[in-house]
This record gives C-alpha cells, sequence and structure tokens, in this order.
C-alpha cells in the first residue's frame, strides 16, 4: 500500500512536467516553421534589395540564433587562447561573415516547411524538419535549439542531410587557422575580406 | 572465370594491404581531428580535379543540364537502374533488410511500370515514394567493423577515404553487369556509359550549390573533407547527426558562465562598444538583469554560479 502511495505520489508530481515538456516542443515545432516562413518573406523575396535583404537576414540571424555559443564552437580550442578584445573582433567578424555569405543564397528561394518531430536531448531540442520543394527533393533539416530562461528558443545548430553547419565550419576554419602563420587573426582577416569583398 | 580471378588477384593483394593499413591507421577521435595525413598531396589533387572541373565536367553538367527532360531523366534513371545490382548485393551482405527491400521494390516497380528503368515511378506518391537507396562497398565494410582510415582525394572521382577508395575498386570489379559485358566482349565506351551518365547527372544536381560553397568558403578543400566525412557517416549509420558530434556539443550554461565570467571586462556602459558589438553581445538577456547568465539555461547549477560569484 505505501509503495502504491508513492507511486501515485511520483505519477502527480511528474505529471505537470511531462505536459510542460509537451508543450515545449510544439512550441519548438513552430519556432523552426516560423523562422523558415520569416526566411521566406523577410529574406528570399526577390523583390528586396540586396542590402535589404542583407539587414533582414542579419535581424532574423541574430534574434533567432545563439550566434556566441556558435562563434565559440567553431573556433574550438583556439577560443580559450583569446582575449576578451580578440573574442569581441571574432564574434563580430564571424557574424558578419555568416551574414554576408548567407543572405545572398536565399533570394529566390522557396519552399514548404513541416516540422515532423522535436525530441529533448541534453536540454536541446533536435526538431525534424521537412522542406518541400516543388522542384527538387525533399531536404531533410534537424535544428538543434534550446530553451533559455525568457522561454525564448536560440539555434545552435542545422543539421542538413547529415552535415552539421557547426562541424563544417569548424573543420574549415581550424585548417584555415592551422595553414595560416598568422593563426587566428589570419583567419579574422579572412573573414573581413570576403565579407567586404 | 579463373583467367579473370587471376587478372584481379593483384588488385585483391592490393585491397587487403589498404584494408590492412585502415585498420591500423590512426583513427581520429575528435571532430577536430581529421585523419589526414597525406593533405599537401590531396590537396594537389583537390587542385587538378577542379581545374578537371572548371574546364570540362562543369560545362558538360551544363551543356547536360540544357538538354530537354526526355531523353535527359529516362537516361539518367537507366544509368541509376543500372547499378541496382552492385547496390542489392552490398545491401545483403549488410543483411539490411530495409535497403534490401527497397532497392528490390523500386527495380521492379521502375522496370514494369516505369518502361523498362526509363521512368522513375517508384519514387512518386501513387507508388509510395520508395526512397531511393544506393549501397556500395566500402559502406558494406563499415558495417563489418572496418574503420574509414586516412583521407584520400581521388583523380577524378574526388574525396574518398582509404576504406571507400578499396571498396570503390571492389564494386567496380565485382559489378555483375562489368562481368556480363566482358564476357560478352561489349567495349569499354558502351561499359563506361553507365557511370559517365551517373557521373553528370550528379555534378549538374550540384551545379549552383558547389558554385555557391566555393565562392564562400575559405579553405574549399577543409569544406569538401568535412562534408564528404560527415554525408559518409550519415549513409553509413543513418542517423542524421552523428553521435561524436552530440557529445562534443558545448553545454550551453558553461559557455555563458564564460561570458559572465569576464562580463566586466567585456561589457562596460561606460567603454564605447558600436551598435553590432552590444546587439551580438546580447545585453538585454545576459548582462543587465541582474540574472547571473547561466541561470538562463536548463543545465544550470546554482552551486556553480556561487563558486563564481
Amino acid at each position: 500500500m505505501m509503495l502504491f502511495r508513492k507511486f501515485v505520489l511520483v505519477v502527480f508530481l511528474i505529471a505537470p512536467f511531462n505536459s510542460y515538456s509537451d508543450e515545449n516542443i510544439e512550441q519548438s515545432k513552430f519556432f523552426v516553421e516560423n523562422l523558415g516562413k520569416q526566411v521566406v518573406e523577410k529574406v528570399s523575396n526577390v523583390n528586396l534589395s540586396e542590402n535589404e535583404r542583407h539587414v533582414n537576414f542579419r535581424n532574423l540571424y541574430l534574434n533567432s540564433f545563439d550566434n556566441y555559443y556558435i562563434s565559440r564552437f567553431v573556433l574550438g580550442r583556439y577560443w580559450k587562447r583569446l582575449d576578451s578584445d580578440m573574442r569581441k573582433q571574432f564574434v563580430k567578424s564571424f557574424n558578419n561573415y555568416i551574414v554576408a555569405t548567407y543572405a545572398p543564397k536565399f533570394k529566390g528561394w522557396q519552399g514548404t516547411f513541416k516540422a515532423v518531430d522535436s525530441l529533448i536531448e541534453n536540454n536541446y531540442y533536435n526538431v525534424k524538419m521537412n522542406v518541400l520543394n516543388e522542384d527538387g527533393p525533399t531536404l531533410k533539416l534537424m535544428w538543434k535549439i534550446y530553451l533559455d530562461k525568457n522561454k525564448n528558443f536560440k539555434i545552435l545548430d542545422v543539421n542538413i542531410d547529415g552535415v552539421s553547419m557547426l562541424v563544417t565550419q569548424r573543420a574549415e576554419f581550424m585548417s584555415v587557422i592551422k595553414n595560416n602563420p598568422k593563426g587566428v587573426i589570419g583567419l579574422i582577416e579572412a573573414m573581413d575580406a570576403k565579407t567586404s569583398g | 572465370m579463373v583467367k579473370y580471378f587471376i587478372k584481379y588477384n593483384k588488385i585483391l593483394l592490393i585491397s587487403i594491404f589498404c584494408l590492412t593499413f585502415t585498420l591500423f591507421a590512426k583513427q581520429g577521435n575528435t571532430a577536430e581531428d581529421v585523419n589526414d595525413p597525406f593533405e599537401p598531396v590531396n590537396r594537389n589533387i583537390f587542385k587538378f580535379n577542379n581545374h578537371l572541373d572548371d574546364y570540362f565536367f562543369k560545362p558538360v553538367a551544363k551543356g547536360w543540364r540544357e538538354i530537354p527532360d526526355i531523353p535527359r531523366k529516362p537516361l539518367s534513371n537507366l544509368a541509376t537502374t543500372a547499378k541496382t545490382p552492385i547496390s542489392l548485393a552490398n545491401a545483403v551482405l549488410q543483411l539490411n533488410k530495409e535497403s534490401i527491400g527497397n532497392i528490390l521494390g523500386r527495380f521492379l516497380i521502375n522496370m514494369t511500370f516505369g518502361l523498362g528503368g526509363m521512368f522513375d515511378v517508384a519514387g512518386t506518391r501513387e507508388f509510395g515514394n520508395v526512397p531511393e537507396v544506393e549501397e556500395d562497398f566500402g559502406q558494406t565494410l563499415a558495417v563489418w567493423g572496418v574503420p574509414d582510415g586516412p583521407y584520400v582525394m581521388l583523380p577524378i572521382f574526388g574525396p574518398s577515404s582509404v576504406r571507400d577508395a578499396v571498396g570503390l575498386g571492389v564494386d567496380t570489379v565485382t559489378n555483375p553487369l562489368s562481368f556480363a559485358y566482358r564476357m560478352n566482349n561489349i567495349g569499354l565506351e558502351a561499359r563506361l556509359s553507365g557511370p559517365a551518365v551517373r557521373g553528370v547527372t550528379t555534378r549538374e544536381k550540384y551545379l549552383d550549390y558547389l558554385d555557391e560553397m566555393k565562392e564562400g568558403s575559405l579553405d574549399f578543400y577543409a569544406t569538401m573533407r568535412s562534408l564528404y566525412r560527415q554525408k559518409r557517416r550519415k549513409d553509413i549509420s543513418g542517423e542524421l547527426e552523428g553521435k561524436d558530434l552530440t557529445l562534443s556539443m558545448l553545454p550551453v550554461d558553461e559557455v555563458y558562465e564564460e561570458i559572465d565570467s569576464t562580463k566586466n571586462e567585456t561589457v562596460n556602459i561606460t567603454t564605447p562598444i558600436d551598435n553590432v558589438a552590444l546587439d551580438e553581445k546580447k545585453p538585454n538577456t545576459r548582462y543587465y538583469n541582474g540574472v547571473l547568465p547561466s541561470s538562463n539555461y536548463p543545465a544550470f547549477n546554482e552551486s556553480r554560479v556561487n563558486l563564481i560569484e
């Protein structure tokens, strides 16, 4: 009987948390679907000027992605060797580089976004999404996001058909640093050159 | 038959050597370990491949794109269907029931309703969207536990690993269609038509994507190496995300503890910082609300924060 009471107590204690999680799962799916819609509206639109596209993409990126976390991850072991000024410079240059690289790619891009599943793993939500394209095959994405205390979802990584953007970017940066005598400064200069060019 | 076996005996020996090398080669343990001991040579081959691509494969792929859907699509479909025996053999060697079912299903549907493999009706909604599955001997070796080994850049074929290069050789030699061609003295041109059409079709598929990637990349070689490794891992495991990434993800709270420990020196209201930098550092939630940044995140640990304070 004692055991049964304990069981009932545990069930009652756990139940509210479960419903809370379920709600977050649905919200995480909505978050990425909504982001997809905003990209089509505010970035892909062919009627936008390049500057408008650039600004809109920058705003979406800074609001939806955890750019500090991403910057730290892609710099790997080199991050700890930088002082705070250099870190700031890197984050700024990296964000500019991401915006300059990706914003033009979305011009005229179309697709229907459907979040199919969201799984919680180590405090992250892995949201699986299909991007249905009329002309091409369905694109399978997985977003790695988390929920901060202010109930804002932030994206950490996008995985496209098995390819992680974080891992790819880090692999590239590690190689640039390794092959550049100036190291991280050389990487920052290379990013700035791409951005200004 | 014996004649062919003797002829390919050397290839078999080379394959065994390469596989042994792969098994004992140092394996990459972290996401940053690229396992590319032949990098200088690989980079030169990559450069050669890029030149070949710029002056030959890309123009051919562009020309291929201009050909009307018929005969372009039926030719591509026929070339894909021709790869079925090797995919099926590898799916059987891997004992992968799902792949066997998909490969056989696609083959039977396309050979009957798709007019001998000319039309890919199996991939349509009416026939249940049967997915296209390709299995090769590199994947089979991986399923059998052979590690991928050092990264290699093959001339013309592009990114590979020691294991996958061996797999490519074995697939080429043991392809039942190749045997049939040789037995019937069919010329090299006809034998190469399938791989050539598949190659051009694949290049055409990535025409815009590769150009964009090359343009935006700071080190295209390193990007391609990473993409290849990740894509192969996904094809082999079937998982959308490699386990090593999950393990190497930095805990979010740890990152923000770091910001917190340096907040006095990095963000000071009296210190002029341009707007972009302020925006990027998320001042509204991380710096000025009196709440420690790490407490914003799910894995928040009070005792850890007290230690910092």
